[in-house]
């Protein structure tokens, strides 16, 4: 692991910056418009898809050109407003551009490197003949898909709308969740040729500013190509790499990191990803759903512990199956024994193959389904249903007990909320049956000490994430194993390690009684 | 050096930590030791014990209040010279070196003789190094962290024993002290082993958040360890008659085999599947302690590189010297000297010691 961090620094050493970059960058641009267009066409060859327009200004003898890309810009405001006014209603040109154009958003700029950007970006830019400075129009507009319900974390009663792949839109559902000032965000760019951008946002009264300080030199830190998708960029900045667990949490559901931003965590949102990430995240978001706080408290708490039971019962329901009937069979009573006995007859494989012939199985049936499409996927289902519950057991490849202890995980595994966290633990299973088969009980018990050493030492943004289990903190644990009633957590849990932290206190005044 | 300037722990993990230290691979024998000596009377015995120890363990505390933002390594440093301190450091690092390797070794021997007979104890200690390292390379207080979750997570196994109490006869804790006193205190003698691990004392405190409430929380800690090795005890004796416990090397588990539930038969074997975890509170720590006062010694930024070796040289040595109770409890009783030396003998010299230099160099100042 260590060569390949070295060689990965190496690596980083060459110049693998885009080759183009750093020829024009500050050059200015002239006044020339000929030796503007000139230039133009000299960054942007074999570029199709760029326009540029020539025409007079009206009722002057003024040259002037808007440049832009066809496809990332949206056609109807260029037309409308940009076209419309410069060819026909614009009367004094000596005036301010501001004035003659129906627009918002006008910026000057002067070097060719921001010209550039802008254009890639979607902006327009307009030249003058007799001038040494460009226009920038904000005309962005690419083909875009409208807010919808989310897609892997649904939800019954929670708000039915997911963040897009735009940047901007996920802000404006985040903030639509926070109206206040105090709601800041920091942007920034990275990727050498990607020119993603990210910001990251977080209530300044809240959040912990050595947190936030953390964040962004680690995404200042990043010298990469590229980030195809926020997942990537919490691989890029995790605390530990190597941890089967993720440690900054990924959501798709504005409300829900609206609400982790109102306990004092930091989102980034990346521009291009229908995905947020949240941190400092902790072991126990990752068993909270937004559903929690949507229905009365009791159900909920009953919901968490079915999710931690869930935990539990994914990782090591298989292994201790496989270290009772391989090592400890004496621990069963004798009528469990004989009917486990009775069912495993003819089975000629140990039960750690036989373990493992099912629960690949019933990954892949799993891994099937997810990338087939809907119409196909049934077919999955069936076959898959009918394979493993019939054929294999009356072939007496397994017993039927394996059946139904692989089947029980499978159903513990999905309940887990966090799709990320789901995959740690199905991967989590496989090392503890190899542990369980050849130790037994001591090889679980090994297995449950190395998950929680890790556990224990485990990091996100520098705060424990095994808070408020390890370290313990009692107070956090009112929305822990039971959601207790909203109105009585008053205060931000200490895990997001917020500097303001008491809410506002949202207990009703004990007022007279009027009804 | 680990620097201190951090305060780390906090006061729960500090109770857990020294607890977890004290109850470990001794409970299991404890009743039998015990038995053997002072019949059922035995359980005073460990009163007795308890109060010993909290008074070696309270003036600890009063020892590194003269010096509170260092260890006891640092304390002899300032106290007595830089080369004193070394051999302090030397001297603390091989005892803690022993003891956690000898716990780490008995451990062991337990796992092979109750669980995996077949399996060879090499790879036993190979499979448990694993958990060890990856957590004895963190500072202190990951390692309190993972004392205290431990504690919450095992604590319910002590209901393990009410089933047993249901066959218990309180007939046999009765007469009171019927063989005089003199049984009793013999078995002092052993229960204030089962106390020890409360040294750890020297180096926790400097690392302590609320130093001031340092004192009641040892307290709190022991009396923690003492209810559990009574209740154990108890049962214990209450549940075989006074003869048979004698027979049995580890009654604490045998007691077990009884327990049965509607799903679950031979609990002990589940029993000490966990228990694996309770002994670790014990090890880890000490082990913790052994690369902590290894990397004082040689003026090492980082211990983790210590803990490898520390795990490789058990595992040579488990490799090449066949392990049996008997070496075990032979090279335990070789260490119990040291222990009575280093956690009741050496705070009451060195206590007296600091107040009387504390006292000159007042009068000095003057």
């Amino acid at each position: 692991m260590l060569f390949f961090r070295k060689y990965g620094r190496k690596l980083q050493k060459r110049d693998l910056s885009p080759k183009h970059e750093n020829t024009s960058s500050q050059d200015l641009i002239s006044s020339e418009l000929v030796k503007n267009l000139a230039e133009i066409q000299n960054i942007f060859c074999d570029t199709p898809d760029l326009v540029m327009k020539n025409f007079v200004l009206k009722q002057t003898t003024r040259q002037v050109t808007l440049v832009y890309l066809s496809g990332l810009t949206d056609k109807n405001t260029i037309n409308n407003a940009i076209l419309r006014s410069l060819l026909f209603e614009a009367e004094n040109t000596d005036r301010d551009l501001d004035e003659k154009v129906a627009f918002g958003q006008i910026k000057e700029t002067t070097t060719w490197k921001k010209i550039e950007d802008a254009i890639l970006q979607g902006n327009s830019v307009l030249f003058m003949d007799g001038r040494a400075v460009a226009y920038e129009f904000d005309t962005q507009g690419w083909p875009q898909r409208g807010v919808e319900d989310s897609q892997i974390e649904s939800s019954l009663r929670g708000a039915h709308e997911g963040f897009t792949e735009t940047g901007g839109t996920n802000i404006a559902l985040i903030r639509r969740h926070i109206p206040s000032r105090e709601l800041k965000i920091k942007e920034m760019t990275i990727g050498e040729r990607g020119k993603i951008k990210i910001s990251i946002m977080y209530l300044a009264d809240v959040a912990n500013p050595e947190i936030l300080q953390e964040l962004v030199d680690r995404i200042n830190k990043l010298k990469v190509d590229h980030i195809i998708n926020t997942a990537s960029l919490a691989e890029y900045i995790e605390d530990n790499p190597y941890s089967p667990f993720p440690q900054l949490f990924l959501t798709e559901r504005p409300d829900f990191a609206a609400s982790e931003i109102f306990q004092g965590r930091i989102v980034v949102v990346v521009d291009r990803s229908p995905n947020v990430l949240i941190g400092p995240a902790t072991f126990e978001t990752f068993f909270k759903s937004i559903d929690d706080y949507s229905v009365r408290w009791m159900a909920a708490s009953f919901l968490r512990f079915m999710r931690y039971f869930g935990f539990f019962a994914a990782i090591f329901l298989p292994a201790t199956y496989i270290a009772v009937i391989a090592f400890h069979f004496e621990i069963i009573p004798l009528k469990l024994l004989l009917s486990v006995g009775a069912s495993r007859e003819k089975v000629p494989f140990p039960p750690f193959i036989e373990a493992i012939i099912m629960e690949i199985t019933l990954e892949m049936l799993r891994e099937a389904g997810v990338r087939l499409p809907a119409k196909i996927g049934q077919t999955v289902g069936i076959v898959g249903g009918i394979v493993i519950g019939q054929a294999a057991v009356q072939a007496g490849i397994v017993s039927n007990i394996m059946v139904i202890v692989v089947a029980l995980t499978a159903i513990a595994s999905f309940i887990i909320p966090n799709y990320d966290m789901g995959a740690a633990i199905r991967m989590l299973r496989f090392p503890m049956m190899i542990a369980a088969s050849l130790f037994g009980f001591v090889g679980l018990t090994v297995g449950l000490m190395t998950l929680v050493a890790h556990f224990v030492s485990l990091e996100s943004l520098g705060t424990p994430y095994g808070s408020p289990l390890a370290p313990l903190r009692f107070s956090d644990w009112k929305d822990l194993f039971i959601r207790f009633p909203v109105w009585s957590n008053i205060k931000r849990p200490e895990s997001a390690r917020a500097i303001q932290r008491k809410k506002a206190n949202p207990r009703p005044s004990e007022g007279e009684e009027n009804w | 050096m680990v620097k201190h300037n951090k305060n780390q722990l906090t006061f729960m993990q500090y109770i857990f930590l020294i607890h977890g230290v004290q109850a470990g691979v001794g409970l299991l024998a404890l009743p039998r030791e015990l038995a053997e000596i002072a019949g059922t009377d035995g359980w005073i015995s460990i009163i007795i014990g308890y109060f010993l120890s909290t008074a070696a363990g309270l003036l600890i505390i009063q020892v590194m209040k003269k010096y509170p933002n260092g260890t006891i390594l640092d304390l002899i440093t300032h106290y007595f010279g830089k080369w004193v301190g070394k051999i302090a450091a030397l001297v603390f690092g091989l005892y803690f070196a022993f003891l956690a390797s000898i716990i780490f070794i008995r451990e062991c021997l337990f796992i092979q003789f109750w669980i995996l007979p077949q399996t060879d104890l090499f790879i036993l200690m190979l499979l448990l190094s694993i958990p060890t390292y990856l957590i004895v390379r963190n500072n202190i207080k990951i390692i309190a962290r993972y004392s205290q979750l431990v504690f919450f997570m095992t604590a319910w196994m002590i209901f393990f024993y009410f089933p047993p109490l249901k066959e218990a006869h309180w007939l046999h804790l009765l007469p009171v002290v019927k063989e005089g006193w003199i049984p009793i205190f013999t078995a002092v003698k052993i229960t204030i082993f089962s106390f020890i691990g409360f040294e750890i004392t020297f180096f926790l405190y400097p690392s302590l958040q609320k130093k001031h409430k340092a004192s009641s929380g040892f307290v709190i800690a022991n009396t923690l360890t003492l209810s559990i090795l009574l209740t154990i005890t108890i049962v214990i004796f209450t549940f075989f008659s006074p003869d048979e416990i004698t027979q049995f090397k580890e009654p604490t588990i045998s007691v077990l085999k009884i327990v049965e539930f509607k799903f679950l038969e031979r609990v002990e074997i589940v029993f000490l599947s966990l228990y694996i975890f309770v002994i670790s509170t014990t090890v880890l720590p000490l082990m913790y302690s052994t690369v902590f006062c290894l990397s004082q010694l040689f003026g090492a930024q980082n211990h983790s590189k210590f803990v490898s070796w520390y795990l490789l040289l058990n595992l040579v040595y488990i490799m090449f010297i066949t392990q049996s109770f008997d070496r075990n409890d032979h090279l335990s009783k070789l260490v119990q000297p040291i222990s009575l030396f280093l956690a009741y003998v050496f705070p009451i010299c060195l206590f007296i010691y600091v107040s009387i230099h504390d006292r000159v160099k007042r009068r000095t100042n003057l």
